[in-house]
């Protein structure tokens, strides 16, 4: 008893940076989301439900559709990329494993606007890309850019929870498959799969969370029509100053994202069941 | 020296500053007009009274200029930069403390009806000419809390040699053949004004019935848009514009970026033109007001006028130095130079209020959204 309650004192630290960077922000957006603006356009608490009224006008229902059908490509994308990667990085990585891994994570140590503004000049018209191929393709301002850019920016939330669960997995297993006559298709679909579908769920959660409220992939290397969420919210702060719309804006799209981290969560818990029991 | 690949005011305007500001939503609310207006008259002296921090738009200054303040009076400047007046708002709100800022007239207006600027006492600025028609400026009675730092029009950057069709009236934007490379500013003042201008309307008109028509137009214009962009000069350098809404002083800085700055032209549009101008402010916080002063008066040093303006590419309202400096940028083409006169001729965007702001708000919004 006394060594749990010792170890739960190892929370306190995180417990506390998210109270302070976390909660309380929070906290203070759902305050302000009820709130108004001054003439100077300074926000004031208040009790104006009617932000969230504005909230759910059919006209933003295209923006909403656009940013989740772009963030479920990107998971697609993510996965159809990332998986192979994990895959071999963890059954052939070797003694290279770790030196892969790092490659995957080594884009991170540059802040994602400024690799995004990169792309910016690799897909310029008289871009690096068009200039080598001696082409005159136009990459920028498009959907496939934008989502090009999103699958970029978060490939390794993908690669690294599918790296860790074929880690985790024992290779007998596939070994055993193969013993019972599969082939290296059915094996994989057999065995593989189901083995790591929990870190394919965590990361198409990690790929789809941030992509849905992305804005600078769309602002960067988009065009008119590929305005999304994030935008729309971003737009509320930096040039409508209507703050208290912009919270409202971001509380239901939080609300909203909610649903599908309850029902990863509520999968994962019952993966750990079901290992437990058996 | 102007031949910067990357420029950083562009990249903090395509965004990059975004996150700091969203990171600090929430800490301000409240009202920036709390302070008295007793604290706004405070005088003090110009002198030393500690290190610069100063808080500007990011290469809205010429670096070399910060130096030699620097060296003259041996004192540090703190530079930081922010990326949209919003923006720079939200830090002000959130009470961090600058001893200089560049608002521009419309927000320094804001700023002195919230008692957030400083008086400052243009008897102690020496040797600056200032332009007569920056003595009583629409907004700061008398001036007595700002100091005038830059001005600006927005027209239509385009390149000579790729487009077809330049007619003089806005709606070359997308009426011009640029075969889609075309960028409208991502700017709801500039986006609803030039629509505003383009329907007869005045540029600030806050009127239902015209802001409908104005926001079918730009929805209309946005079929044939390539992007919304404020990253104007890479827009146009990389080949991604071929006309592109932007500032004047914009396309003295591609100028000085591409191998045939013939090419890139600049076009006052006849439907009239928006017209602005920045401003040198001590907010009423400030920490070393005296510094700010000394700083203020460096900048107005005729032959810094010059230096700076060569540099940043605009025009500063002053008389000798800088006036002539920029004559010098823009000899060979005069449609890219913005006078005094212009400025009084022009239309200013005005501080709308109210019901004013959230219908160009709203107009706005339901063109992006379209």
């Amino acid at each position: 008893m006394s060594e749990q309650r010792f170890a739960a004192g190892f929370l306190f630290p995180g417990a506390l940076w998210l109270l302070a960077f976390f909660l309380i922000p929070l906290g203070i957006v759902l305050a302000i989301s009820f709130g108004t603006t001054d003439d100077l356009g300074n926000a004031l608490y208040g009790w104006h439900p009617s932000n969230y009224d504005q909230v759910f006008d059919p006209l933003f229902v295209p923006v909403l559709v656009r940013s989740v059908s772009y963030a479920a490509a990107t998971v697609a994308f993510c996965l159809l990329i990332g998986y192979p990667v994990a895959y071999y990085i963890a059954r052939f990585g070797g003694s290279r494993k770790n030196v892969l891994l790092a490659m995957v994570v080594l884009p991170f140590f540059v802040n994602y606007l400024v690799r995004t503004y990169a792309w910016v000049a690799i897909l310029g018209d008289d871009g690096i890309f068009n200039g080598a191929l001696g082409t005159d393709i136009r990459f920028l301002n498009t959907p496939y850019a934008v989502i090009g850019g999103l699958v970029y920016g978060y490939l390794a939330f993908m690669v690294l929870p599918i790296y860790a669960a074929l880690d985790r997995m024992d290779p007998a297993l596939i070994e055993a498959g193969k013993d019972l006559y599969g082939g290296r298709l059915a094996t994989f679909v057999n065995v593989t799969l189901p083995h790591t579908f929990q870190g394919v769920l965590a990361g198409a959660v990690l790929v789809f969370l941030p992509a849905v409220g992305d804005f600078v992939s769309a602002q960067l290397l988009g065009g008119p029509d590929e305005y999304m969420v994030g935008n729309l919210i971003q737009q509320q702060f930096f040039a409508a100053e209507n703050w208290p719309f912009g919270a409202a804006l971001t509380a239901v799209m939080m609300a909203f994202l909610m649903i599908f981290m309850v029902l990863y969560l509520r999968s994962a818990a019952r993966a750990t069941r079901e290992a437990a029991a058996a | 020296m102007l031949n910067r690949d990357l420029n950083r005011r562009e990249l903090l305007r395509g965004g990059a500053g975004l996150a700091v500001g969203v990171g600090l939503a929430g800490c301000g609310v409240g009202d920036t007009g709390g302070e008295t207006k007793k604290a706004t008259q405070k005088g003090f002296a110009k002198k030393v009274d500690g290190d610069l921090v100063y808080f500007n738009w990011a290469e809205y200054i010429n670096p070399d200029l910060i130096k030699g303040f620097e060296k003259l009076h041996g004192v540090k400047v703190r530079e930081s930069n922010f990326d949209s007046m919003p923006a720079m708002m939200a830090k002000l709100r959130a009470g961090i403390s600058y001893d200089l800022i560049f608002p521009t007239a419309e927000y320094a207006q804001r700023l002195i009806s919230g008692n957030q600027l400083r008086v400052i006492d243009h008897d102690k600025l020496k040797g600056a000419q200032v332009f007569q028609q920056f003595d009583q400026p629409w907004y700061d009675k008398d001036a007595a809390h700002t100091v005038p730092y830059t001005m600006y029009a927005t027209g239509l950057g385009y390149r000579a040699d790729r487009v077809d069709g330049m007619s003089g009236s806005w709606r070359d934007l997308v009426g011009a053949d640029s075969s889609g490379k075309a960028f409208m500013l991502d700017d709801f003042q500039e986006g609803i004004g030039m629509g505003n201008l383009i329907n007869g309307y005045e540029l600030n008109s806050t009127e239902q019935a015209e802001l409908d028509k104005t926001k079918n137009l730009l929805i209309d214009m946005k079929a044939k848009l390539r992007g919304y962009s404020s990253d104007t000069i890479t827009n146009m350098t990389s080949g991604n514009a071929w006309i592109q809404h932007l500032w004047n002083g914009d396309v003295v800085n591609i100028r000085n970026q591409v191998d045939s700055p013939e090419n890139f032209k600049f076009q006052k549009c006849d439907e009239g033109i928006p017209v602005g101008s920045d401003t040198f402010a001590i907010p009423v916080n400030a920490k070393h007001p005296g510094t700010a002063l000394l700083f203020i008066e460096y900048m107005l040093d005729p032959e810094n006028q010059a230096a700076n303006v060569e540099w940043v590419g605009y025009p500063m309202p002053y008389e000798g130095g800088a006036a002539d400096a920029f004559a010098g940028l823009v000899k060979e083409d005069p449609e890219i130079d913005v006078t005094v006169d212009d400025l009084a001729n022009g239309q200013q965007f005005e501080n709308l209020k109210g019901e004013g702001r959230r219908a160009w708000d709203r107009v706005w919004t339901e063109v992006k959204v379209a």
